[in-house]
């Protein structure tokens, strides 16, 4: 399984990154996914998430999953393209694609890898409010 | 031995730094050096039942024996995406 990983402070190019897609005659589905900041947080308004991230644990964990991708045989090739630091509301902050043979094996994998990140990658957010200072997400993670 | 600690996101906060150093016996587990860590930061133990651990870049679980040259990490739970 061919795989591309990218965590990095530049604004994502989707339409490079679609324009560069690769795929081999017997791939039927593209699928992706594009994850973009929105404008509130719970009730507030928010003008940006900062995303601190532990960069070397976050590209090992990645790449476990991706591990993991691999050993379904299905999936010809993923690429994600993970933002950090300050990512405006609009801009996207994730960006996944997933190359199989049939839809179903694409879409499934797509959405597999954001849960299976979203319990493992180390990466934080911390909304920056539209009114006042920035504080945590989930300042209080046991709840 | 000396482990250092590193904190990530909201626990660099709670304990004052974003870094540390640690001292613990030889056969130490994760479990020994938290303990210790809570003492100097014990706004941190609070969060203990939600704190992910990491020796590396892997996750660890408390029993961990820790080894000269580790390094360990502590972050609350993450939010990819």
């Amino acid at each position: 399984m061919k795989r591309f990983l990218s965590i990095t402070r530049d604004p994502i190019d989707e339409a490079g990154l679609v324009a560069n897609r690769t795929l081999s005659s017997g791939m039927g589905a593209a699928v992706y996914f594009s994850g973009v900041v929105r404008g509130q947080e719970g009730a507030d308004a928010i003008t940006a998430i900062d995303y601190s991230c532990f960069v070397s644990m976050a590209e090992h964990q990645f790449h476990r999953l991706f591990d993991r991708l691999a050993e379904r045989g299905s999936v010809e090739s993923v690429r994600l393209v993970h933002r950090i630091g300050r990512v405006a509301v609009g801009e996207s902050s994730l960006w996944i694609e997933v190359v199989s043979a049939h839809r179903a094996e694409a879409f499934g994998a797509c959405q597999w890898v954001i849960d299976e990140m979203k319990q493992v990658v180390p990466i934080w957010k911390t909304p920056v409010m539209a009114a006042e200072a920035s504080s945590p997400l989930n300042p209080n993670p046991t709840s | 031995m000396t482990i250092p600690v590193t904190f990530w996101s909201y626990f660099a906060e709670l304990a004052g730094c974003s870094e540390t150093v640690v001292t613990v016996s030889e056969s130490s587990t994760v479990d020994n050096l938290l303990a210790a860590l809570y003492q100097a930061h014990p706004a941190l133990s609070e969060l203990r039942r939600s704190t992910l651990i990491a020796v590396g870049v892997e996750y660890q679980p408390g029993e961990y024996v820790l080894k000269p040259g580790d390094h360990v990490s502590l972050f609350p739970p993450v939010q990819g995406g």
